[in-house]
């Protein structure tokens, strides 16, 4: 089987998705580990000082970008495939089976993918953009000038909009993540009465509720201290 | 005049030396010789992939959607093989013997040696065809004794063993499909033989999709075209089964062996209602724990669980002590006749048996308790663990039973009444399976040869695939050697164009009739006729009337059939019309054939032929042969007899007392 | 009971088909669904008028012809049944059943609720078997198999090829009907020479058939009369996976 013949079949595409949604998801462990700093009372130095690393090192940098890359593919590839599954069915039924033969969020992936792909060009202007080509005000820690992030994120979670809508990025990326671990897992070939427990356990508590209400408890809890 | 060209010598070398004596046919000459197969159940598919192997050019046709949905899919128990893995003295001549007495000596002796000696050839081939048969746990293949046997040489997978057979033959016909050297049709169906020079060269077929109709040539053709139980109307057979391929074959000259011999098989689910459509099969394993009885009392209403042990009659047991609920089959359906139309049959149509687990729950529970070494176990708790090791042998059987019926097989016993099951009888056929006509074959069920008068369970799906795998491919070389200078014909041969003309001829009438009575309607009647008169039970008066009103009904679907729609497309009630029109001529058949014969043996019963305890009275002096009938013309056939020798199995009254 | 049914009629092919409503009554708790389409078809020969096609054959369940989508569900409402096993039980009086051919470009309907399903034999054909001439066998104590493995490839081998998985996918996946046929033949060691190849070729056969591809819903599983697990898909996956990088 040639590589080409290998990655035109339905499989060996699904395969790339899986791969990169796993990368995406470990992405996520480290992004979450460093936006935790956010929440520290320390006004900003522990959040600028790993958001001013993150952009300049090198070898972080490159992966950034591949980062972008990887979710492009990810995008592209199941679009792809959407497209495909569309077309396998030209006349849809009259009645439709709801949840009664599976879960809904495992049908809904390219819409929970699509609200995190808005989710995430909104994310990257205000604070990626803002970062790397905005105008943002500075902090120096031990003599150190970097840029002051932190003061960026505190100021634009005083909107209650923003923080809608990055509860409601949340919960697509749950759902999404519920789905999607498992199911990954499933293309990678692991389905083993032994480990699917563990597994299910992994994707549901890990990705599908610890990181993503984390990740949403951060803007919460900056809005309401500033509320307060 | 009929010669069955049985090998001369010994028994146990007339196979081993055909088959080094039979002519054969070059590589290079194989690719220009075509065969066609009409049906792709266990005898056609197995035969079409094997001579595809062998470099014939094949043409396979099927009625269904796709070869694998032929029915020999829905045997459920096993399939035979004098293999003696289970080390208790199993052998050739063993199966051999079981199958000629199980017979009860109306099957040639040389057919059923060699069915025998291949049998073992058959589990090989379909293992290393990835056939997931049972196993044990050191990895071996599992052997369950079936069908009153007294050893174990029954090969199965769970109550599906016809399905695993079936798909491992497609599998095989689906690769040669694709080497290119068998080509499929599927969703069409064999109108009509056509013959040039007194031999089979084609067939004649209609698309079931476009309603076209096609000719095509071959240099020879098999039909594997299944029993004709459906003439019953309901019957164990899917509801596509059918004569016609077998009919149209037996009107073009192939004689029509033993028509009347039909196995009932004991253990069905009864009728429900006019709305059934079809019956359906319980296992015949389940009659290696279950217990049958009827109430002791006339028209007992009390439900089965209040009826005491002492009130109940456990007849088989009673009146077969030796082999008790494991009479052979043809023993058990007419026991259980006997008590219903006696007045003690159960449930609400007063025609079924109950079959009950209760005991082997409780016994199965006993041992559960023994194995683990506690005493003193509380009832419930036995009934408890019985259950679940019943649930483990016969779960899927017992789902099946509660979907049906709606009640509990674990709580209260199944009701059971016989059903048409299997045809013994078809097309007569030589020693090289071919019919009267030269060079058309019959295979499996549709040929008559093996069974003789009963089939024994897990023998079915063992004939057809040693017809298919082992026997075709070595006897048709015998008679394609001498065609190798035969050209192919084009299609457009006068032949080929009367058969057509003869074909669409029958559409269009039955298509103008446009009268007032569906299809079923006159299926239903016949069905009728045949069950009370040529059923289980015959006798002399019953047949001719039956024959005349076979004839009377026949007149009238000919007048009064309504089929709706049009020819040139995908027409269901007319594919059915065709069907039934055939069964309408096969009915009177069979009735003359159970007319003639003035004995009782196997499936036939005839009553004027028992004896003062009912059991069956077979005449070896006088019927001790194969009644071939020639079509002659409509309600004219001409009884050919070939005698039937036995020179090892010395015939006696078979005794399961 | 009476019953308000709700079925799709085409003529053939290139007709776009719509939905035909009859009321059907004197339907009794016994009768098999299949059964109560007979009576309904009865009626509509005496009434002059065409009966609905649709494929069935053994009506016990383990032939894989019939093949109807009623009330949104593959098989209809009972869990590992197909619908010739399925029985009025299932239904009250007054219900309303809407019944659709399955749906699948891959499927084309023929007549109203009659599909053509022989993308599956090609499937089976581009490697569904174990090349083995027949006479060509040893013996078949030869080879010992571990019993949990020839037990989990008969329960691949139990598939039916109906086409339940397609239907009840919401893209069409074509992916267990594939996977059992490739796990069983993964699990036996006879059909390791093969192994390769043939994973490669089903599947890439399968996409070529136009069967969308698999997201793991589980929706197949659910509605499979035979109840193949998709444990099987992971299988194929993994078959695929060695076919593609190591050979």
């Amino acid at each position: 089987m040639k590589w080409s013949q290998f990655f035109s079949t339905s499989i060996g595409k699904k395969l790339l998705v899986g791969a990169t949604g796993f990368f995406l998801c470990t992405f996520l462990i480290v992004h979450l580990a460093g936006n935790l700093s956010l929440m520290k009372q320390d006004g900003g130095e522990a959040f600028n000082l790993y958001a001013d690393f993150m952009g300049h090192n090198p070898l972080i940098q490159t992966l950034a970008w591949g980062l972008k890359v990887v979710i492009l593919i990810h995008a592209f590839l199941a679009i792809q495939l959407t497209i495909r599954n569309q077309a396998a069915r030209p006349v849809k039924y009259a009645v439709k089976p709801g949840n009664s033969t599976s879960s809904w969020y495992s049908r809904q992936m390219a819409v929970m993918g699509s609200i995190l792909f808005i989710f995430l060009v909104i994310h990257l202007a205000n604070f990626w953009w803002a970062m790397h080509y905005g105008d943002i005000p500075s902090s120096t820690y031990n003599g150190k000038q970097v840029g002051d992030l932190y003061t960026v994120v505190w100021t634009a979670f005083e909107n209650i909009g923003l923080v809608v809508l990055y509860i409601a990025g949340m919960i697509a990326l749950s759902f999404h993540l519920i789905h999607g671990f498992k199911s990954a897992m499933q293309t990678f070939g692991f389905n083993h009465p032994k480990y699917n427990g563990m597994i299910n356990f992994v994707g549901l508590w890990l990705f599908g509720i610890v990181i993503p209400v984390l990740f949403a408890v951060i803007p919460v809890y900056i809005y309401y201290k500033q509320i307060a | 005049m009929l010669n069955a060209k049985i090998p001369a010598g010994p028994l146990e070398t007339k196979w081993s030396k055909y088959k080094s004596t039979v002519q054969l046919v070059n590589p290079a000459n194989k690719r220009k010789l075509e065969i066609i197969v009409v049906g792709t159940g266990l005898a056609g598919a197995s035969a079409a992939a094997s001579l595809g192997e062998l470099g014939y050019k094949v043409k396979v046709f099927c009625f269904q959607d796709s070869a694998r949905r032929a029915h020999s899919i829905a045997a459920q128990g096993g399939i035979n093989a004098a293999k003696n893995y289970q080390n208790d003295g199993d052998s050739v001549y063993r199966l051999f013997y079981d199958t000629v007495k199980g017979g009860d000596y109306r099957a040639r002796e040389g057919n059923v040696y060699r069915l025998s000696e291949v049998s073992g050839s058959i589990i090989d081939q379909c293992v290393a065809q990835g056939v997931p048969f049972a196993r044990e746990y050191g990895g071996l293949l599992s052997n369950r004794s079936f069908g009153g046997t007294q050893v174990q040489r029954t090969f199965y997978a769970a109550g599906q063993t016809g399905q695993q057979l079936l798909l491992g033959a497609y599998s095989a016909l689906e690769r040669q499909v694709a080497l290119g050297n068998v080509k499929q049709y599927t969703r069409h169906e064999m109108l009509d033989v056509v013959k040039i020079d007194g031999k089979a060269q084609g067939i004649i077929a209609r698309n079931l999709v476009s309603g076209k109709i096609e000719r095509h040539f071959g240099h020879a053709v098999l039909i594997c075209s299944g029993g004709y139980g459906n003439v019953f109307f309901l019957s164990t057979n899917a509801m596509g089964s059918n004569v016609t391929a077998a009919w149209k074959a037996h009107k073009a000259g192939a004689f029509f062996g033993n028509p009347c011999f039909t196995q009932i098989h004991p253990t069905c689910i009864p009728v429900s209602g006019d709305h059934q459509s079809k019956l359906t099969l319980m296992s015949e394993s389940l009659r290696n724990d279950g217990r049958i009885w009827v109430p002791k009392k006339k028209n007992d209403e009390r439900k089965a669980v209040d009826i005491p042990e002492e009130e109940r009659d456990y007849y088989l047991e009673r009146r077969y002590p030796a082999f008790g609920n494991l009479v052979p089959r043809d023993v058990a359906s007419r026991a259980a006749k006997e008590r219903c139309d006696a007045g003690y049959g159960v449930g609400t149509s007063k025609m079924a048996v109950y079959l009950d687990y209760a005991d082997a729950i409780i016994r199965y529970g006993k041992i559960e308790a023994g194995k683990r070494g506690e005493e003193n176990v509380a009832e419930e708790e036995i009934i408890k663990m019985g259950k679940a090791v019943v649930a483990e042998k016969y779960g899927n059987l017992f789902d099946m039973y509660a979907k049906i019926t709606g009640e509990n097989p674990y709580e209260m016993p199944m009701r059971i009444y016989p059903a048409v099951h299997y045809t013994m009888g078809g097309l007569w056929v030589d020693y090289e399976l071919m019919t009267t006509v030269e060079g058309l074959y019959a295979l499996g069920e549709a040929n008559f040869s093996d069974h003789g008068a009963n089939r024994l369970g897990a023998s079915a799906l063992m004939q057809g695939l040693a017809d298919g795998y082992f026997v075709i491919p070595y006897t048709i070389g015998n008679y394609l050697a001498k065609e190798i200078h035969t050209k192919p014909i084009p299609t457009d041969h006068p032949a080929f164009v009367e058969a057509e003309n003869k074909v669409k001829e029958t559409l269009n009438k039955l298509m103008s009739i446009q009268g007032k009575h569906s299809v079923d309607h006159f299926h239903k009647a016949l069905g009728k006729i045949m069950w009370d008169k040529c059923g289980m039970a015959r006798n002399a008066k019953g047949l001719e009337e039956a024959i005349k009103e076979i004839q009377a009904l026949r007149e009238e679907f000919w007048k009064d059939v309504r089929i709706p729609g049009i020819q040139e497309e995908m027409n269901l009630e007319l594919e059915k019309a065709g069907r039934v029109a055939d069964f309408l001529e096969l009915g009177e058949l069979m009735c003359r054939d159970a007319l003639q014969r003035n004995e009782s043996c196997g499936g036939h019963f005839r009553e004027e032929y028992q004896d003062a305890e009912g059991e069956a009275q077979r005449d070896d002096e006088n019927y001790a042969f194969v009644a071939a009938w020639e079509y002659k013309g409509q309600s004219n056939y001409e009884l050919h007899k070939e005698t039937l020798n036995f020179e090892i199995v010395k015939p006696t009254q078979r005794s399961y007392k | 009971m009476k019953l308000t049914l709700k079925v799709w009629r085409q003529k053939n092919k290139q007709d776009k088909g719509q939905f035909e409503t009859y009321q059907v009554s004197d339907v009794s708790k016994d009768m098999s669904f299949l059964e109560m389409f007979d009576v309904l078809n009865e009626r509509l020969i005496n009434e002059g008028k065409e009966p609905i096609a649709f494929d069935h054959d053994c009506r016990e369940g383990i032939c894989g012809m019939c093949s109807m989508y009623i009330n949104g569900r593959a098989h209809g409402p009972w869990d590992q049944t197909t619908t010739c096993q399925l029985h009025m039980r299932a239904y009250n009086d007054g219900d309303t059943i809407v019944v659709e051919p399955w749906r699948a470009s891959a499927f084309p309907v023929i007549k109203d609720l009659t599909v053509d399903r022989n993308a599956f034999d090609r499937i089976i054909q581009a490697g569904g078997y174990i090349s083995v001439n027949t006479g060509n066998a040893v013996d078949a104590n030869a080879i010992p198999i571990e019993k949990h493995d020839a037990d989990l490839a008969f329960a691949a081998a139990a598939c039916i090829g109906c086409g339940a998985c397609v239907a009840a996918c919401k893209n069409s996946s074509a992916m267990l009907f594939t996977s059992a046929k490739v796990s069983q033949l993964a699990l036996l060691p006879q059909g390791h020479p093969e192994r390769a190849t043939r994973a490669a070729d089903m599947v890439m056969q399968m996409d070529k058939e136009g069967f969308g591809s698999c997201t793991n819903t589980g929706a197949c599983e659910a509605e499979c009369p035979k109840g193949i697990s998709i444990s099987n898909i992971a299988r194929m996956n993994r078959e695929l996976f060695s076919a593609g990088f190591t050979k």
